[in-house]
């Protein structure tokens, strides 16, 4: 017997008010696909996202490959393989080029391809290296498909694909080749897990599930996706794709920098820092604020994530989101050294590492707080940020202890 | 008219507050003029120091009604968890508001960024605010009950660490009234006045917190109501 690649056992999840999905048990092995059908709110986007570790749960547990990935306990861990994920939302990030986003999902599977085959079946080939924002909808949609299918489509051992009406948005002869490659990538033993209504869908399904009943049946397709792609390691992939992000779209200088450079303006504009030489805790005040307001605009990575909702793709993927980690620590080393140049007219090796630290803990705390929030339907209008205040406690402190420095 | 008993409790508590209030401005003595900048500005204490106090019965109904919709899945526990972060923003804001003129006229500034206690009750009460803000920009449902009852849990952190900040890193903030060292005493007249106030207070945010969640019953209602004509 083939071995299951999805469980989820016994699984109750809650949206809005409703409970959605009740002692709810299913298992996908390998070389199935499942096509989940029935109305409107009836649970088929919830059972792709429950599987994908995105929904909270009240009773039940999901495994992939045998192993738990999350629980009612609330246990989130990493999937021991990293598994494909289209969602109804596209989930991507507008400032990527195609090609950069399909990278990414490359390097989640520590592979890399050369994706012009792929792409031009999609007929995105001369987009590839476009921005995503400037693709039409239906473009978009493709990159959004194409990202579910790649783990399958790089990968010779057994992987999870999650569809979620993958078809919506895409011209007849895309849902065909998207049929092809469903067929293919099942053939060579992956589990394929899709929520839609386009009857088309219905011919490569293993099993067709309606909530009420499911039958079985056998797609006539024998054609197997051949594998082609190489091994490749990645380290500290999260703080390479963030630091990425942050260089193509120089989100942190129009956030970040821009507030750290208007506070050291203000302060300038108030105080000549000569007449203050000898208030040594005013001056050093000065010299750490630009860092402090610098973090406290939070990760800018978080930011470009926000957009389109690409987190929710990024946390079912990894614990762990593209962070802005490393950009905050050494911005706030280079604000805390021009601060202080200005400010005291030396530059102190110890205040300026701790000038970075400033940036780099502040914004954390900052993402922290936006993480624990993301869950809400309007997490942008949650006013998180009137937590932040508690900050300039610690702040306050520092500056107390490196003005005796 | 018939009243009911949250109005009642509701109205004699506001009723205690304006007897606090004459007593604290007509009867109560003056503190020592020697030992204050500004010693008439002290009597605000007997209005700043119960509404710190029903602040705290208030967070304390919030963590409650937070525990009991995220470990029970409680209804009450989250009508309790409106109302105690709806009374925590009251009374806190009532609190800081009157902390900050007498700080302005005793100490020369409103606010002291390095003092512990006033910026963990600062926090406390813009928690409360981040509670009542968010949860109105939310639509009602599992992920918005949760997420908020997770900070109304870990929030209430902030409650011991605010009483004991006075007593492990002294800074501005004068020492606790209520459970205090010796010599923390205070004259008969000024405890009464003060008892008067702590009972005033606690009288009010008992009604507050019995009217909040009875509206809280009724907009749930609604809400059903509304459901079952959209057919859902």
């Amino acid at each position: 017997m083939a071995d299951p690649v999805l469980q989820l056992d016994n699984v109750t999840v809650r949206r809005g008010m409703g409970v959605v999905l009740d002692n709810f048990s299913l298992t996908v092995n390998q070389g199935e696909c499942i096509l989940l059908e029935g109305e409107n709110g009836v649970g088929k986007s919830t059972i792709i996202e429950t599987a994908a570790r995105l929904l909270p749960m009240e009773s039940g547990s999901v495994r992939h490959h045998g192993a738990v990935v999350c629980d009612a306990e609330g246990r989130r861990i990493k999937p021991p393989k990293s598994f494909g994920l289209t969602l109804q939302k596209n989930c991507l990030i507008p400032s990527q080029t195609v090609q950069q986003r399909l990278n990414n999902v490359l390097a989640l599977s520590n592979r890399t391809l050369d994706l012009t085959g792929i792409i031009e079946s999609y007929k995105i080939a001369n987009r590839r290296n476009d921005k995503i924002a400037h693709l039409s909808g239906g473009q978009q949609r493709k990159v959004a498909v194409i990202s579910g299918l790649l783990p399958g489509m790089v990968c010779e051992d057994s992987r999870l694909i999650l569809l979620d009406e993958p078809d919506t948005g895409l011209d007849d002869d895309s849902v065909d080749c998207l049929i092809e490659h469903i067929h293919m990538l099942r053939n060579l033993g992956h589990a394929i897990v899709i929520a839609s209504h386009d009857s088309r869908l219905r011919q490569c399904a293993t099993r067709l599930y309606n909530f009420d009943a499911s039958s079985i049946q056998q797609p006539n397709h024998n054609a197997t996706w051949q594998v082609k792609s190489d091994t490749a390691q990645h380290s500290f992939l999260m703080t390479k794709i963030g630091w990425q992000l942050n260089f193509d779209t120089l989100v942190s200088l129009q956030t970040n920098w821009l507030a750290a450079l208007l506070i050291m303006g203000t302060l300038l504009s108030i105080a000549d820092p000569l007449t203050l030489s000898d208030n040594e805790l005013i001056l050093m005040g000065f010299a750490l604020a630009p860092a402090f307001g610098m973090g406290l605009v939070g990760d800018s990575v978080f930011k470009i994530l926000q957009e389109q909702r690409a987190i929710d793709w990024w946390r079912a993927q990894r614990n762990n989101v593209p962070n802005s980690y490393f950009e905050s620590l050494l911005s706030g080393i280079l604000i805390t050294t021009i601060a202080m140049q200005i400010f005291i007219q030396s530059v102190d090796y110890q205040v300026v590492i701790i000038g970075g630290l400033i940036t780099l803990t502040t914004s954390f705390a900052v993402r922290f707080l936006q993480l624990s929030t993301v869950r809400l339907a309007r997490s942008n209008a949650v006013f998180i940020r009137l937590l932040t205040p508690i900050l300039i406690l610690p702040w306050g402190i520092i500056v107390d202890y490196c003005a005796k420095l | 008219m018939r009243v009911k008993a949250n109005e009642a409790i509701l109205a004699s508590g506001f009723l205690g507050l304006m007897i606090t209030l004459f007593l604290a401005f007509n009867w109560a003595p003056s503190v020592n003029i020697n030992a204050f900048e500004s010693p008439e500005s002290q009597r605000i204490f007997y209005w700043h120091v119960p509404a710190a106090w029903a602040a705290f019965i208030a967070f304390a109904v919030l963590f409650v009604g937070s525990a009991l919709w995220f470990f029970k899945r409680s209804s009450i526990g989250w009508k309790m968890h409106i109302a105690g972060s709806e009374a925590g923003l009251a009374c806190g804001l009532m609190a800081v508001w009157s902390g900050c003129v007498w700080g302005a006229a005793e100490w020369g500034t409103p606010w002291d960024w390095e003092d512990w206690r006033l910026n963990t009750f600062g926090l406390l009460t813009l928690l409360a605010l981040f509670l009542v803000l968010g949860r109105q920009s939310q639509p009602d449902g599992v992920e918005t009950r949760d997420t908020f009852s997770t900070f109304g849990l870990y929030g209430f952190v902030l409650v011991p660490l605010t009483y004991v900040a006075t007593r492990i890193w002294v800074i501005r903030h004068p020492g606790p009234v209520i459970a205090g060292e010796e010599g923390s005493s205070i004259s008969s007249e000024m405890g009464l006045v003060l008892l008067i106030g702590a009972i005033s207070f606690t009288t009010l945010i008992i009604g507050h917190i019995l009217t909040s969640m009875e509206i809280t019953k009724f907009e749930q209602r609604l809400e059903r109501l509304q459901k079952e004509l959209d057919g859902e």
